[in-house]
């Protein structure tokens, strides 16, 4: 059991590290004043390869630039690529001087701390008049599986057979999702013992409880939502816990609209000030 | 004599995978084994290590590709004399590493951007879709210099540009080129389906479409059923928000001297509402479904 123990610790030690490499990008909500730096620091390296050099490993650090640019603008990291293709043009179609070709991709690669796995057919079809290209079929893996916000807009995009919303959408995703767990790790460490993350800080709760006032709770529910064309907003909302008593006591029924308060909130302080300023009114004798 | 080779990578990798082998073997069978103990210590083992082989999984796929590198260029290195090994090595490895990188860079189209590096800057790609058609597709050729500038570019004159990258392109050049994508993504969809009606359902039409170069307001008079009598309906879309690709206005009007009869006022409503709803080819070719349906009627 021991020898087990301890290879189940080697093991996730180099995985967290294979996984830092990924997630030792900066966080995304920070990429895009990067992007601009890193605009100009890629073109200075790149300037100065540009006089046509044939050499191999040159030529390999202009297009590993070229990668970190696209990566760093999109926000996608593709790691592997790989694409066949597959004549289906029939002796008739080519009289009738028709094409058709089937194309069949795989690629793969990463959003942070969401990998993912395409598999994709287009069918490019090609007559006198035009040229028509469409994907035929879409599959996508992803992990963490566990994202269950992500499962229903993965299927929408396999559904739609839209590449572009998906790659557009995960990239907003996972920049909510970092800042998310930012905000909520930020809370823990200043309010730790206010703040509980009972389900870690990449959940959606967050639950504030006040050590001197036990039965009463504030948990706060930030969910991150992608609607039907793709869009990526938070959706905020307070949920309270109170002792009957105190329901009782309450007569300006605070608690009761304490929901439709934080909306409001939210709409005048923003996000990490309104969870700042609900913590300190719970806490404020211990804050005192 | 020549000497063998020092590398002797045909005995190293075949150990060195044989080994893997055997290790992924009897770990396959020992939790295997603890599988089929229902004893609950046994059982926590089993946990263990149907753990352990989860992890090992994840971590051999995270390695996968660098092992493969490293077999292959063994392979390729086992006839030939050490100091040339060393250097074939470094080249074929550079050389996949290449075809890697640009198979790679190649895959970037499909996320809708991509683009290239220049002597002045960055050539950045922008490709369009619609319902999982691929169409258009524009460039932006920046140049970095202070301030960021557009050397050139193929957007059409009538996407708003110059406002877009007047409010992003100094400062946030990936908020620009989203915003970009996405007034040029609603264009080409918007024309997608205005093509579309024209090319499919020309049937059904009884007048040219009229259409502006932004399509984004479309006029035309069609008739649900050709051969028939009734005057057409006229239809009028517009999408205020060049964002979309549905229209934010729709009025179906009737062109006829008497008054609608009412299941004809009924169907001129629900036409205004399927056209908000739905993309302009799919309405028609829902009207053209519904035509065939009644022809089978008319026949039977």
């Amino acid at each position: 059991m021991d020898a087990e123990l301890a290879e189940v610790r080697a093991l996730q030690a180099e995985i967290a590290a294979l996984r830092r490499a990924c997630e030792d990008q900066p966080a995304p909500w920070e990429e895009k004043s990067r992007v601009q730096k890193s605009f100009q620091a890629i073109h200075q390296f790149s300037s100065k390869g540009w006089k046509s050099s044939k050499d191999l490993k040159s030529q390999l650090g202009h297009l590993e630039s070229e990668l970190s640019f696209l990566s760093t603008l999109t926000g996608i990291n593709i790691r592997n690529y790989s694409k066949q293709t597959e004549d289906l043009t029939g002796t008739e179609m080519t009289e009738k001087s028709i094409r058709k070709v089937l194309q069949r991709h795989r690629l793969s690669g990463n959003c942070h701390m969401v990998t993912f796995q395409l598999e994709f057919q287009i069918l490019e079809i090609q007559n006198k008049e035009r040229l028509s290209s469409a994907v035929t079929d879409l599959n996508i893996i992803m992990e963490p599986t566990e994202c269950s916000e992500l499962s229903e807009f993965v299927s929408r995009a396999e559904e739609r057979k839209d590449l572009f919303m998906f790659f557009r959408s995960l990239h907003f995703f996972v920049e909510w999702f970092e800042y998310r767990k930012h905000a909520f790790k930020h809370f823990k460490e200043k309010y730790p013992d206010a703040v509980h993350l009972s389900e870690g800080p990449s959940s959606p709760f967050m639950v504030i409880r006040s050590a001197s006032q036990p039965g009463f709770e504030l948990v706060i529910v930030w969910r991150i939502q992608i609607d039907e064309d793709g869009k990526v907003f938070p959706k905020l909302d307070l949920l309270t816990k109170v002792p009957q008593r105190a329901l009782e006591l309450d007569k300006n029924r605070a608690i009761e609209t304490a929901p439709l308060s934080f909306r409001t909130l939210l709409g005048v302080l923003g996000i990490e000030a309104a969870l700042e300023s609900l913590i300190k009114s719970l806490c404020a004798e211990q804050n005192g | 004599m020549e000497q063998a080779n020092p590398l002797h990578p045909d005995g190293e990798s075949k150990g060195g995978v044989l080994a893997h082998l055997e290790r992924l073997e009897t770990q396959m069978s020992k939790s295997r084994k603890q599988s089929e103990e229902p004893q609950s210590v046994q059982a926590q083992e089993g946990a263990l290590g149907t753990k352990i082989h989860k992890l090992r999984h994840l971590r051999d796929e995270l390695r996968a590709a660098v092992q493969h590198r490293q077999a292959s260029v063994k392979a390729s290195t086992a006839n030939v004399e050490p100091n040339l090994a060393v250097e074939m090595n470094e080249q074929e490895v550079l050389e996949e590493k290449l075809e890697n990188v640009k198979a790679v860079l190649q895959a970037y189209r499909f996320t809708g951007l991509s683009g290239k590096l220049t002597s002045r800057g960055v050539c950045v790609c922008i490709n369009t879709a619609f319902e999982g058609n691929l169409l258009d597709s524009y460039f932006v050729d920046l140049v970095i210099q202070k301030p960021l500038r557009i050397h050139h570019h193929s957007v059409p004159v009538f996407i708003p540009l110059e406002e877009i990258a007047a409010k992003y392109l100094q400062t946030n050049i990936q908020h620009f080129l989203f915003s970009l994508c996405e007034y040029l993504n609603a264009y080409s969809g918007r024309k997608y389906q205005a093509d579309r009606l024209q090319s499919d359902f020309a049937a059904l039409l009884t007048g040219p479409l009229q259409r502006n170069p932004l399509c984004n307001l479309l006029s035309f008079t069609y008739k649900l059923d050709p051969g028939s009598q009734s005057f057409p309906f006229c239809a009028r879309l517009l999408y205020k928000d060049l964002t979309a690709t549905l229209p934010t206005d729709v009025t179906v009007t009737y062109q006829g001297v008497e008054a609608l009869s009412t299941s004809w006022e009924e169907q001129r409503a629900s036409h205004e509402t399927l056209f908000c709803m739905k993309p302009l080819h799919q309405v028609f070719a829902s009207f053209a479904r519904k035509g065939e349906k009644l022809d089978m009627s008319l026949v039977s």
